[in-house]
């Protein structure tokens, strides 16, 4: 992959698109790994159709990049790019998938939300595809959010748990506030909010979903790669 | 096979307007929004213009042979 323009607000969208479609990568194979295991036959088509969503969208995003200036070789593979840790490898419960429906696909689509009327016409374009299908995963984290909280017990802890773990990373995705390409992208009009304004909304709709979950706002940033945005 | 405690929701589509809803089978879940996405995405397979889910419960028979 190369780049031929790099002023700062380009350089964040390549970071930002490139890393989206790398994590979207990741969660539908996350998903799709526990399309055979969920705990029930609803749940697991469920979790096959969220996959192949997110594959879906991955795949239609790297070429947005294109637009930016970045050449590929070639198309990235499935296990192609830096996505997040917690969701490079398998989830090893069900709270864990539960917990990156609500939190890293959370994260992802208030993005994408954001560049719904991207000055950059590819990705707005690919925006409102991806928001139309997201809205069934939120549906679906919803739905599995109460029924865990009614539950109760150790059920709950166990996501809380996982929200948590999960947020600690997804949460720095977006990257530090005052990030100066960021800022120029929203001048730009590339994306409508930052960094703080995704971190607010997906706080302000993860509370009362899941109660008892921390949500810290990150503050340390002296170990953060704006590439690998982790 | 119902789970204990769970609702079966009874799954109609149809691909025309001007067609009857067609019974394409049933989901098991004690969510209603739940339901509404397990019956999305198991009865995917044909592109259905208008789904609708109904409580089996919510039933009554006209007539029982």
């Amino acid at each position: 992959m190369s780049t031929v323009r790099l002023d700062p607000p380009t350089a964040t969208m390549i970071s930002l698109i490139g890393s989206l479609a790398d994590n979207k990568s990741a969660l539908g194979r996350r998903y799709g790994e526990w399309a055979v295991s969920a705990p029930t036959i609803e749940s697991a088509v469920a979790a096959a159709a969220m996959a192949q969503d997110e594959l879906g969208h991955a795949r239609s995003t790297y070429p947005v990049l294109a637009k930016l200036g970045v050449e590929r070789s070639e198309e990235p593979g499935l296990d192609a790019g830096h996505p997040m840790f917690v969701i490079a490898e398998e989830l090893p419960d069900w709270a864990s998938v539960i917990a990156a429906n609500l939190v890293v696909d959370g994260v992802l689509t208030t993005f994408v939300a954001t560049a719904r009327e991207s000055s950059i016409e590819p990705l707005a374009h690919r925006a409102r595809k991806i928001l139309q299908e997201e809205g069934a995963h939120r549906v679906h984290a919803e739905a599995w959010a109460r029924r865990i909280a009614r539950a109760g017990g150790s059920d709950l802890e166990l996501l809380v748990r996982r929200v948590d773990e999960m947020w600690a990373q997804a949460a720095r995705w977006p990257g530090p506030d005052s990030d100066p390409g960021y800022c120029e992208a929203i001048a730009a009009g590339m994306v409508s909010g930052g960094p703080l304004a995704i971190r607010d909304r997906v706080r302000d709709w993860l509370y009362p979903q899941v109660g008892g979950v921390s949500l810290d706002e990150p503050t340390d940033w002296s170990d953060w790669d704006p590439q690998r945005r982790q | 096979m119902s789970r204990a405690g769970e609702t079966v929701w009874e799954v109609f589509a149809r691909k025309e307007y001007s067609e009857p809803l067609h019974h394409v089978g049933t989901v098991t879940e004690d969510d209603e929004d739940l339901a509404v996405v397990s019956a999305r995405a198991i009865y995917d397979e044909q592109p259905w213009i208008h789904m609708i889910i109904v409580p089996r419960a919510s039933i009554r028979e006209a007539i029982s042979a």
